[in-house]
C-alpha cells in the first residue's frame, strides 16, 4: 500500500507530561474508511493519543500524519480536516440546538448558507428530528450525543475522532449510535473510536489494544481471538451449589491449564486435550461444559492481565 | 467582521442574557447596591442617644442638654435615669454628660468647671462625631452665657465648600460604588465564563477548532467588554438621575476612562480564569483580587492615611486611578492634567494586564 493511502499514520509516537509517559513509542496506521477502535482501560493513553492526532497536544517525539498532514504543515490545517468529539460534553446546555450548531459553524468559519444545508443534511443522516429551538439541556442524553456527533461533522471532516462516544448512554442508544458510525464509514469517513466496552470493539474493523501507553495488540477482532487463543476454550456452568468446590479443585489441576471466573461461570483454557478428556469423564452431571468461541473479553484478559504477570 | 468573533458574541450574549439569575446579577443587583450605598451609607453621625445628669436648678447644664437635642444630632437616651455606666453598657445611651454636683455655674465660678462625658467607643466613627458635636455645643452655650469673656479670633475663616456644595455623602460615595460595581461585575463575568467552559469540557471544543489563540481570547472577552460598557451606562444613569450627580468634565472623558478600566478588569478576569480549573476557584480568585482592590482604592478609606507599604500597593491598583478619574470628571470639572495623568497610568496597567492575560492564556491552551 502506498504511503499517502493511510488516513492516519503514527510512527514511534511518544508523549510525556513531565516524568509521566502517557504514550510510549507507539506505531500504527489507519486505512481510509475504516472503523478503527482503540481499546484500553482508563489511563491507558487513548485520549492522549487522540488529542495529539487532533492537534491539541504536541508529541514529545515520533511523527504522526493525519489526512496527509503532519505537525510541520501546521496544526490549523490539521484541525480543519478532522472532526473531534471529546469524551466530555461538547455542547452548551443553555443554548438551543440551532444556536449550538451556529456556534460550531462559526468556529469553523462556515458561511450561513453552508451551515443551513449541512445541518439539514446531517440531521437527516443521523435521523435527528427535534425542533431546533429546543434548549440542549432539555434533550435526553443519547440525543445529545447524536447532536454532538452532528456538530463535529459539520465541516465535513475526512477523519472523525470519537473519544468514548457512548459512555453513559443506554444500550439501545449505543446500538443506534454504532449504526451511525457504520453508516459514516460506508460514506467514506475514517472513524477512529475509543471505547472500553468490549462489545463495541467487536464492531470495529480493526482494534488496537492499549495498556500503560503501549499498543500490545493490533488486528481485526477475529484474528485477535484466534491468535490469542490457539487452544480450545471450554465454558463450565456450575448449577448446583456443591459443584463450586469441584471447580476449586479444577483450578489446582495442572493438566488442564488456565481457569478464569466469568460471572457465575468459568472459562477453562485447555492446554492438554487428553488430560481434559480424562478429567471431564470424572465430572458430576451438574457441572455443564461446552466448547465456546473466545470473546474479546477473553482476549483482553489474556493479553492485558497476562502481560502483567 | 470575523465570523468566529461574531459567533462568540452571539453565543455569550444568548448565554448571559437567557439565564434569569444572570439577569438579576447584572441589572438588578448593581442598581440595588448603588441605592443602598448611596442612601444608607452616610458619614454623618446622627441619632446619638444622650443622657444628661445634673443637680436640680443647674440651668446651664439644662441649656446644654436642650441645645444638644435641638441640634438634630442627639436624641434623648431611653429608659430611666439609673447608673450612667449601666445606661451605656445596656445601649440605652451612647453618650452621658455628667455635670458637677451643686451646678455648673457655681463650679465655673470656683474655676473648677469640669464636665464629665462618657462615650461608647465601640463604634469609633460615632464616638469621634459625638466628641466633636459636644464640644461645639458646649462652647456655644458657655460663650452665650458669659458674653463678657468671649474672645474675638484674630483671623476669620472664610470657608467655601467646592465641588460638593451641599456636602452630600452620596457625591462622595457614588463614584466609589460605581468603580466597585464595574470592577466586581466585569471580573466575575469574564473569569466565571471562561472557567465554566473548562469545567463542563466545552473548552476542548474551542481548542480543537482551527482558530487562532487571539480569536479565542478576543471571542471570550469582547462580549464582556461590551456588556461591561452597557453596565457602566446603566450605573451612570442611576447615579445622575437618582442621586443627581453632575457630569462636569465631559461625557467623552467618562466613556474613555471607563473603556480603559473595563479593558483592564476584563483582562484581570481572564488572568484569574487561567489559574482556575472551575467556577468555584474562579470566584475565589476574583474575590482575592477584588477585596484588596476595593479597600485600597480610596473609595472609603483615604490612601494618604495608610502605612507606606500599603500606599505602594495602592499605587499599583487600577481601581484607585479609575476612582480618581471619576471624581475628577464628575465632580471637579475634569481637569486635563489630572485626567491625562491618571488615564495614562490606567492605560499602562491595562496594557500590562492584556499582555499578561494573553501570554498566560496561550500557555494554558498549549
Amino acid at each position: 500500500m502506498r504511503k499517502q493511502a493511510w488516513a492516519v499514520e503514527v510512527k514511534e509516537l511518544t508523549i510525556r507530561f513531565g516524568d509521566f509517559t502517557a504514550v510510549d513509542n507507539i506505531s500504527f496506521a489507519v486505512k481510509p474508511g475504516e472503523i478503527f477502535g482503540f481499546l484500553g482501560a482508563n489511563g491507558a493513553g487513548k485520549t492522549t493519543t487522540i488529542r495529539t492526532l487532533c492537534g491539541l497536544l504536541v508529541p514529545t517525539s515520533g511523527s504522526a500524519r493525519v489526512a496527509g498532514l503532519d505537525f510541520k504543515s501546521g496544526v490549523q490545517a490539521l484541525k480543519s480536516k478532522v472532526g473531534y468529539m471529546s469524551q466530555r460534553f461538547t455542547l452548551y446546555n443553555d443554548l438551543t440546538i440551532s444556536e449550538n450548531m451556529a456556534f460550531a459553524a462559526s468556529l469553523r468559519k462556515l458561511k450561513p448558507g453552508v451551515l443551513q444545508s449541512r445541518t439539514r443534511e446531517l440531521f437527516k443522516f443521523v435521523e435527528f428530528d427535534y425542533p431546533v429551538k429546543t434548549l440542549v439541556k432539555n434533550l435526553p442524553g443519547g440525543i445529545k450525543q447524536q447532536l454532538s456527533l452532528a456538530a463535529s461533522l459539520l465541516h465535513n471532516p475526512e477523519i472523525v475522532f470519537l473519544d468514548e462516544p457512548t459512555a453513559g448512554v443506554s444500550p439501545v442508544i449505543r446500538n443506534k449510535f454504532w449504526a451511525l458510525i457504520r453508516k459514516l464509514a460506508r460514506a467514506g469517513k475514517t472513524m477512529f473510536v475509543t471505547t472500553h466496552y468490549l462489545q463495541e470493539a467487536e464492531e470495529c474493523n480493526r482494534i488496537a489494544l492499549m495498556r500503560e501507553g503501549r499498543i500490545i495488540a493490533l488486528d481485526t477482532p477475529q484474528r485477535l481471538k484466534t491468535q490469542a487463543f490457539p487452544e480450545p476454550l471450554i465454558e463450565i456452568n456450575p448449577e448446583v451449589g456443591g459443584s463450586r468446590q469441584w471447580v476449586e479443585k479444577l483450578k489446582l489441576d495442572p493438566r488442564i491449564g488456565c481457569i478464569q471466573p466469568y460471572g457465575r461461570r468459568y472459562h477453562v483454557l485447555i492446554q492438554n486435550q487428553a488430560g481434559w478428556k480424562k478429567v471431564a469423564r470424572t465430572m458430576p452431571k451438574s457441572l455443564k461444559t461446552r466448547p465456546i468461541q473466545p470473546s474479546l473479553e477473553d482476549v483482553f484478559i489474556r493479553l492485558v492481565e497476562g502481560g502483567r504477570t | 467582521m470575523n465570523p468566529t468573533i461574531k459567533g462568540f458574541l452571539r453565543k455569550e450574549f444568548s448565554q448571559t442574557l437567557r439565564d434569569p439569575r444572570m439577569r438579576v446579577f447584572l441589572f438588578v443587583a448593581p442598581i440595588a447596591q448603588l441605592l443602598i450605598f448611596g442612601y444608607a451609607i452616610s458619614t454623618e453621625v446622627r441619632n446619638i442617644r444622650l443622657g444628661v445628669y445634673f443637680s436640680p436648678g443647674d440651668t446651664l447644664a439644662q441649656r446644654i442638654e436642650q441645645r444638644c437635642l435641638a441640634s438634630g444630632w442627639f436624641v434623648p437616651a431611653m429608659g430611666p435615669g439609673e447608673d450612667p455606666y449601666r445606661r451605656i453598657q445596656s445601649g440605652r445611651a451612647e453618650a452621658v454628660l455628667i455635670a458637677p454636683p451643686g451646678g455648673l455655674t457655681r463650679a465655673m465660678q470656683r474655676n473648677e468647671g469640669r464636665l464629665q462625658l462618657l462615650v461608647d467607643t465601640t463604634n469609633m466613627i460615632r464616638a469621634r462625631g459625638i466628641e466633636r458635636y459636644m464640644q461645639m455645643v458646649i462652647q456655644q452655650v458657655i460663650s452665650e452665657a458669659s458674653p463678657g469673656q468671649e474672645q474675638k479670633p484674630v483671623l476669620n475663616l472664610n470657608l467655601r465648600v467646592l465641588y460638593n456644595p451641599g456636602m452630600q455623602t452620596s457625591f462622595f460615595m457614588v463614584p466609589g460604588v460605581m468603580v466597585m460595581l464595574v470592577c466586581i461585575l466585569t471580573i466575575l463575568m469574564t473569569s466565571m465564563s471562561l472557567a465554566r467552559e473548562k469545567e463542563i469540557g466545552t473548552f476542548e471544543t474551542l481548542v480543537a477548532a482551527p482558530i487562532r489563540d487571539w480569536e479565542i481570547l478576543l471571542g471570550k472577552t469582547l462580549p464582556f467588554l461590551i456588556l461591561g460598557m452597557i453596565l457602566v451606562l446603566i450605573i451612570l444613569g442611576v447615579a445622575m438621575l437618582i442621586f443627581g450627580l453632575p457630569m462636569t468634565g465631559g461625557f467623552w472623558k467618562f466613556i474613555l476612562s471607563s473603556f480603559v478600566f473595563v479593558c483592564t478588569t476584563v483582562s484581570i478576569g481572564t488572568l484569574i480564569s487561567t489559574l482556575a480549573c472551575n467556577q468555584q476557584q474562579a470566584m475565589m480568585g476574583s474575590f482575592l483580587f477584588m477585596f484588596p482592590g476595593i479597600l485600597l482604592s480610596g473609595m472609603m478609606f483615604p490612601i494618604e492615611n495608610m502605612p507606606p507599604m500599603l500606599i505602594g500597593i495602592a499605587y499599583l491598583n487600577p481601581l484607585k486611578y479609575f476612582l480618581t478619574l471619576l471624581r475628577n470628571i464628575m465632580l471637579k470639572g475634569g481637569n486635563d492634567q489630572v485626567f491625562w495623568n491618571n488615564l495614562g497610568i490606567l492605560a499602562l496597567i491595562a496594557v500590562i494586564a492584556i499582555a499578561a492575560s494573553f501570554k498566560r492564556f496561550r500557555q494554558t491552551l498549549n
